[in-house]
């Protein structure tokens, strides 16, 4: 029987979701550490997309702060063992 | 009845006025770092028949005193340089240069008021900073002080949309961060909400969602159990 690994190695699978115009990633789906800031998924998306003006959201209405653990995004927002992360490229303020 | 859809992400001022009441109910409730909001009447026309709609949210005094990393450094001086001070035998001595140093880390308070922008729509987050004599922060100092996300980038280009502006119902210079846009991801945070609420529960939610978004630019967070309790 495999041990249950500690939640800080534990790695959330991320679902990255295109909504308004924004571009499909070709490799939408990616694993990243539970332990690792929500910062991680932000800047990934940006390296990969070449836009800096991104707005980031998940399911249930809300734009997690870039300093939220994934693993606690994934605990309460996750589901069918993923997270589902909205993204736009509409400008966020005015 | 309002069709998601179409809907553009703003609000009428009656309802943002249920989404207000809504909004600080389940701050009370479920927000134990900070606290409560209060509804502040401003009638316009104070004698016609509902002289409640008009108001915004407030919450104030709110302090902040973080020690940061500097601070931290000049307390552990200031021990040791006591210490040495004693041990030379002069210890009714009271050495004012320290005493300055140790009162240097001032308290700082903040007001924030979420206003109803009728030109846009929309809530709009204005906020001051003071010491505790009353005189007012600066914006390049209230931007050093609040708390910023660990994505510098993000955190910079959001502070470059706070500018003074008179408050609409205190007629006083307050700090407003840009409502323009908030109408576009509003409504792009309830498209995709898996939920696919009917409008009554979006009025409900409508202030928490856009408190998650403005919110992180004045470090002020949502938790979690704010978001799941619907």
């Amino acid at each position: 029987m495999a041990a249950e690994s500690p939640s800080s190695v534990r790695k959330v699978v991320v679902h990255l979701r295109a909504t308004g115009d924004a571009p499909i990633l070709k490799q939408a789906k990616f694993k990243i550490l539970g332990a690792d800031k929500f910062a991680k998924v932000i800047d990934f998306l940006r390296r990969q997309l070449h836009q800096d003006t991104l707005f980031l959201y998940v399911n249930s209405a809300f734009s997690p702060s870039p300093d939220e653990l994934v693993i606690d995004l994934y605990n309460n927002f996750g589901f069918d063992g993923k997270l589902v992360v909205n993204y736009a490229c509409s400008m966020a303020w005015g | 009845m309002m069709d998601l859809l179409h809907w553009d992400g703003t609000l009428s001022a009656k309802d943002f006025r249920i989404g207000a009441v809504a909004f600080a109910q389940k701050w009370e409730s479920l927000n134990f770092a900070f606290p409560p909001w209060v509804w502040v009447p401003c009638p316009k026309h104070p004698w016609l028949a509902s002289p409640e709609e008009e108001g915004y949210l407030s919450m104030e005094k709110i302090c902040i005193s973080r020690l940061n990393e500097e601070d931290i450094d000049q307390t552990t001086q200031i021990d040791t340089d006591e210490e040495e001070a004693s041990c030379s035998g002069n210890k009714d001595v009271i050495d004012d240069a320290t005493l300055v140093q140790r009162n240097h880390h001032e308290l700082h308070y903040y007001d924030f008021h979420i206003v109803y922008s009728n030109t846009f729509r929309v809530p709009v987050l204005y906020l001051r900073a003071y010491c505790s004599d009353g005189q007012p922060l600066q914006l390049d100092e209230i931007e050093k002080e609040l708390p910023t996300c660990s994505s510098k980038e993000l955190s910079k280009s959001k502070w470059t949309f706070i500018t003074q502006e008179e408050h609409p119902h205190l007629k006083r210079p307050w700090y407003k961060l840009h409502p323009c846009g908030t109408g576009e991801w509003m409504k792009l945070l309830f498209l995709n909400d898996t939920a696919q609420p009917k409008f009554e529960v979006v009025l409900e939610l409508y202030l928490l969602s856009w408190f998650s978004v403005v919110g992180q630019v004045v470090g002020l967070r949502i938790p979690f159990k704010m978001l799941n309790d619907r």
